[in-house]
């Protein structure tokens, strides 16, 4: 895994897609050299990869908060 | 009636009536003020309701048209305290006024009313509306904290309506949302999600009636919202009447589905707007390739051996033909001179001619080696260029060209000096005998001889009276 995967790994969905939506301005703009035209697109598709995978993947937590003596708790809900 | 007193005016009862209701119609005493009082006398009628309004001591009939009656939540009943809101109204027909009711509310919720403009206006004042302080909603957030009843449908629907958008984690807060201590439940949930850290708090009920929705009217849950670090949508589930918290909340949703929805995206939408990133991705790059593959191809077919060879050739061909037109040159400037010489060979006698040419052979020789050293020379400078693909070889080989003409001009020149025409072009003359042969010695000459002068422009017949000869 390179270092820019890792990277992305820990970003979240907003950041990723920001990065993403600047990488392609970047290259639409012109005017790079191949080697770093391809470094970006390389970029840009690891970016994209994780969006799609934050997108289809990821599960969410329905819970419910309580106030507690020493701050609060979280327990699941059940949806009727 | 007497007569020199102006006549008194006399109008008709109609003219009477419609001159009150115009009277009462622009009296701002009697249009759009709040009237409290008791429903008696209650009338439903296809357009409206009819009914007396009246307290202690006065009444006044009242009439609700239909239009009206869709404003209010609340079935008007006899007895009932009400404020209405309208305006008198006169009857002409009758010529007895009513109130005509644009909008009616319970009593006590009236008082309640009152209560609400004046909160409004001192929160207005103190800058908890405006627009400059509302937060931005995170497009993408992890959790969601819910502020609502843990039995209502709210929580139900915000559940069902975010399961197929941006998956972001649901947190509730459960609160009162109606009756006493709903407010401070619902001010407690705010604080608690705030401490869990939530992205964004959705505050609401599922609608109701005016008086079930006041908690979210009162000044401690204005505040609360205000305070809270998360943004804080409304969604109080009224689609006609705002609440302080409305007013309050960085994002006011119509509904608690409403509020799902504003706040998550959805993923279809999302799906195709990554889509359309990644086609501008690949359509970048292959442009981006199509153009480096450009300019490698133009360097490329430079370096070819076989486009170089091909350029080699093109160059060699266009120095051929320089050189062909060199040659027709050259052999041009002595086809003239030749035939200059014939000119005077025809004229001088062809033996002197001949020994005219024998004496300058050398040097006739001599420039035609020159010459086609020369060519040699170019041939080989050429050659020398072509082997370093310079800049501009067009222009260098023009400037080589220009060079071996001036050259070829001066030695024509150089050559041109040795017609023996010139010589007469110098102030000599030329003296042939009867005969047509050149005189060169008095040995050739009698005393009464006829001979012919030449000169540069023709010639004179002469005499030969005397003769001498040199010691």
């Amino acid at each position: 895994m390179t270092d820019f995967e890792e990277e992305v790994q820990n970003m979240t969905f907003e950041q990723s897609i920001a990065s993403l939506e600047s990488l392609v301005k970047e290259l639409e703009n012109g005017g790079i050299d191949l080697d770093k035209s391809i470094e970006i697109y390389e970029k840009a598709v690891i970016l994209r990869n994780h969006c799609r995978k934050i997108l289809d993947n990821s599960e969410r937590r329905i819970e419910k908060i309580m106030e507690t003596a020493d701050g609060f708790k979280t327990e699941d809900m059940k949806i009727d | 009636m007497y007569i020199g007193e102006s006549m008194p005016e006399i109008i008709s009862v109609t003219e009477l009536n419609t001159r009150v209701r115009d009277i009462f119609s622009v009296t701002p005493a009697v249009n759009d003020i709040w009237v409290s009082g008791e429903i008696s006398n209650l009338k439903k009628y296809p357009t409206g309701y009819y009914f007396t309004l009246k307290d202690a001591s006065s009444e006044i009939r009242a009439v609700m048209f239909n239009s009206a009656r869709a404003r209010i939540d609340f079935e008007p009943r006899e007895n009932m305290k009400v404020a209405v809101f309208g305006s008198i109204d006169l009857y002409v027909l009758r010529g007895s006024y009513q109130f005509r009711v644009a909008t009616m509310r319970q009593s006590g919720i009236g008082d309640r009313y009152l209560a609400f403009e004046a909160l409004k206006k001192k929160l207005q004042e103190e800058g908890l509306f405006e627009p400059s302080r509302k937060r931005v909603i995170p497009m993408y957030p992890k959790t969601i904290g819910v502020v609502t009843s843990q039995s209502g449908a709210v929580i139900h629907d915000i559940i069902t309506t975010s399961a197929s958008r941006y998956t972001a984690n649901i947190l509730l807060a459960p609160a009162l949302v109606q009756g006493d201590g709903a407010a401070d439940s619902i001010v407690a949930g705010i604080e608690l999600l705030n401490r869990a850290k939530v992205d964004v708090i959705i505050v609401g009920r599922g609608g109701g009636s005016i008086e079930d929705l006041w908690p979210f009217n009162e000044e401690k849950v204005a505040r609360a919202i205000y305070s809270s670090a998360a943004p804080v949508v409304s969604a109080v589930g009224h689609e006609t009447d705002f609440t302080i918290a409305d007013f309050v909340a960085d994002l006011r949703a119509p509904t608690p589905t409403g509020a799902a929805a504003l706040i998550l995206r959805d993923k279809n939408e999302i799906r195709s707007q990554l889509s359309s990133l990644s086609q501008r991705l690949e359509r970048a790059i292959n442009n981006t390739i199509v153009a480096q593959r450009h300019a490698f191809d133009i360097l490329d077919a430079r370096l070819d051996p076989s486009n170089a060879r091909n350029d080699l050739d093109m160059r060699q061909m266009h120095i051929e033909d320089l050189s062909k037109s060199m040659d027709y040159a050259f052999i041009n400037t002595v086809r003239t001179m030749r035939s200059r010489f014939d000119l005077l060979d025809s004229r001088l006698r062809p033996e002197r001619a001949i020994e005219s040419i024998a004496e300058h052979r050398e040097d006739i020789d001599d420039f035609l080696s020159r010459i086609s050293s020369d060519l040699d020379l170019m041939m080989e400078r050429y050659t020398m260029r072509l082997d370093s693909i310079g800049d501009r070889p067009d222009k260098r080989i023009g400037s080589i060209l220009r060079d071996s003409k001036d050259e070829l001009e001066s030695n024509s020149k150089q050559l041109e000096g040795l017609n023996p025409l010139n010589v007469l072009t110098r102030g000599y003359s030329m003296i042939t005998g009867r005969d047509g042969t050149v005189i060169t010695s008095v040995n050739g000459l009698n005393v009464g001889d006829n001979v012919t002068i030449r000169m540069r422009d023709g010639s004179a017949s002469a005499d030969i009276t005397k003769k001498e000869m040199k010691e």
